[in-house]
């Protein structure tokens, strides 16, 4: 039967395994919040060493990214159009990228205060990426909110989602590429310093 | 080592996540500031973010509790602030279906749907529809058909989305808004296309011959969005089903295994290979395309593909077997999923000589 539902889920999970955001837009697809952990712990556990992109469970289809410490997946039943839901878990990624920006300014605040005041070992304790997640995690749900509404894909285009939830323009001017792509490689840069 | 370890650990619990350890009760004490003015934008933003945390980590709130946040939650309205006002939006969905009284901030979100600011209007419209009753259908429905031929995508999207969850609502709101859904479907933008033909879709599915019809329409022009395009497969799939002459429809699916949009083509050869009717000659091309996928560095190719052609070796093993050489390289693959459905495949088509390899 054609129809616009494709979405079954959406999750953002630690390296741990541990729910950070999660959306099951299907009241039949794990009717209860127990139902959805146990999913979830097993999914983290067929998908965080093998970085395969994709994964047939419980019935579902799941498409899945990481970045550093965070797990992304999108969750659509066994009868969907893989290539369709892996294009929105890379709007998922690329999301993060973003706000892994909207991050960076307390990320380089934090660098230098610790390389005045602390010593080396407590910055490699800082788990910068999932921190700056949920530093901003107001704007991730907002974000969720603008890819898939109710299990409908809304939005599949980064550009479009983030110019839809980027709201604190005065912080970072993120219609603007080349200024994104320079703090881009300075952050990668700083992870590489600090990871050291 | 193992203290640094612990340390480690420690920290990351303590410090690293600053959601953690969150108490429903402090939480929901908390927005009782919810209720001074004027509205601190920062600290009930973040507040309002906590609860909205707590729920989505399947916190159960009592009714009582739901209703009382859910009434604090509406005197941020007095706040311009446009994070906390979008936050309040996102609160308002979740609250609905658990506390009571929702719909006293219908006029509110009336007022903002209504007003200057777009990102404003497509988050209102798709609270509004989460709150919206069969009695309250009528009242909203004129802004609502505004809303759908509204010149901003965010907005005809947030529209047409939200018609679709309003079926369950009221069964004839999509016919009833069809009209507007039709000019909806001539919109630039692609996902508001697509929004647009799944209403469409609904409103004339009860239908043989109106879905016929716009199948028909649809077909000369080939949308230019993926989304509709795939959409548009499966309605042309489905009516292959139902009616005797498909010489047309199956050119046109035919015809979209040359899509520009990798998505497409897969939904093309998808349905190409899954119609009953069809004989080796007619799967042909959909076959050569799913072996270009197998051979794709993407996974989720090489796993749609090999998911399919795994599912044609079972009616037309002779036909896959082209395709063997192509799976033998797939049965080391680094996804296990992929490697699996390439072995049992082979299984089905393979010959004696490939088993020697």
């Amino acid at each position: 039967e054609p129809t616009l539902y494709t979405v079954k889920g959406m999750a953002i999970l630690d390296n741990d395994g541990n729910r950070i955001l999660a959306k099951y837009y299907d009241k039949n697809v794990f009717p209860t919040s127990k139902e959805q952990k146990t999913f979830e712990k097993n999914l983290f556990s067929k998908t965080h060493r093998a970085n395969a992109e994709i994964i047939m469970l419980d019935g579902l289809t799941c498409v899945y990214r990481s970045n550093v410490d965070l797990f992304f997946y999108v969750m659509g039943s066994s009868h969907e159009n893989e290539v369709c839901i892996i294009r929105l878990c890379q709007v998922f990624q690329i999301l993060s990228w973003n706000i892994n920006l909207l991050g960076l300014f307390q990320l380089i605040l934090m660098s230098v205060l610790n390389c005045l005041y602390d010593s080396v070992s407590s910055i490699l304790r800082k788990n910068v990426e999932k921190r700056a997640v949920l530093d901003s995690l107001d704007i991730v749900m907002l974000a969720m909110d603008e890819i898939c509404d109710g299990g409908i894909i809304l939005d599949a285009d980064a550009t479009s989602v983030v110019q839809r939830v980027a709201l604190r323009t005065d912080d970072i001017p993120l219609g603007e590429q080349t200024v994104a792509q320079v703090l881009q490689s300075a952050k990668e840069q700083l992870k590489w310093s600090l990871l050291k | 080592m193992i203290t640094f370890k612990r340390d480690k650990k420690e920290e990351e619990d303590g410090g690293g996540n600053p959601f953690q350890n969150l108490e429903k009760t402090t939480v929901l004490q908390e927005a009782r500031t919810f209720n001074n003015t004027p509205v601190n934008p920062r600290k009930c933003a973040h507040i309002l973010t906590k609860i909205l945390y707590l729920l989505n980590q399947g916190e159960q709130l009592g009714t009582t509790e739901a209703t009382e946040a859910f009434f604090a939650m509406t005197k941020l309205f007095q706040s311009r602030d446009v994070i906390l006002r979008r936050l309040v939006y996102l609160g308002i969905k979740e609250l609905s279906s658990l506390a009571e009284d929702v719909i006293i901030v219908t006029s509110s979100l009336t007022k903002d749907m209504t007003g200057k600011e777009d990102l404003y209007r497509a988050a209102a419209i798709r609270a509004l529809c989460t709150i919206t009753d069969s009695s309250m259908l009528a009242a909203i429905e004129r802004y609502m058909k505004q809303a759908i031929i509204d010149r901003s995508p965010a907005v005809s999207s947030a529209a047409l989305v939200s018609s679709l969850h309003l079926t369950s609502v009221s069964s004839d709101v999509a016919r009833r808004w069809a009209n507007e859904a039709q000019e909806a479907l001539n919109c630039d933008n692609v996902m508001v296309q697509y929004h647009a033909l799944g209403v469409l879709y609904q409103a004339r599915k009860a239908d043989k011959h109106a879905v016929i019809k716009l199948v028909a329409k649809l077909m000369r022009t080939s949308p230019k969005s993926p989304y509709a395009a795939c959409m548009l497969i499966r309605m042309a799939y489905k009516l292959l089903d139902e009616v005797d002459e498909g010489e047309e429809l199956i050119g046109f699916i035919e015809s979209c295994l040359r899509h520009k949009s990798e998505m497409v083509v897969y939904e093309a050869a998808h349905a190409l290979v899954n119609l009953g009717r069809s004989g080796a000659r007619e799967i042909g091309p959909a076959i050569s395309v799913l072996q270009l996928f197998c051979g794709s560095p993407k996974p989720a190719l090489r796993f749609a593909a090999v998911r399919t052609l795994n599912k044609v070796a079972m009616s037309h093993p002779a036909a896959v077997t082209a395709c063997n050489l192509d799976l033998e390289n797939l049965i080391t693959d680094s996804n296990r999923s992929i490697a699996t459905l390439a072995i049992t495949t082979l299984l089905k088509t393979g010959a004696e000589s490939s088993v020697d390899r």
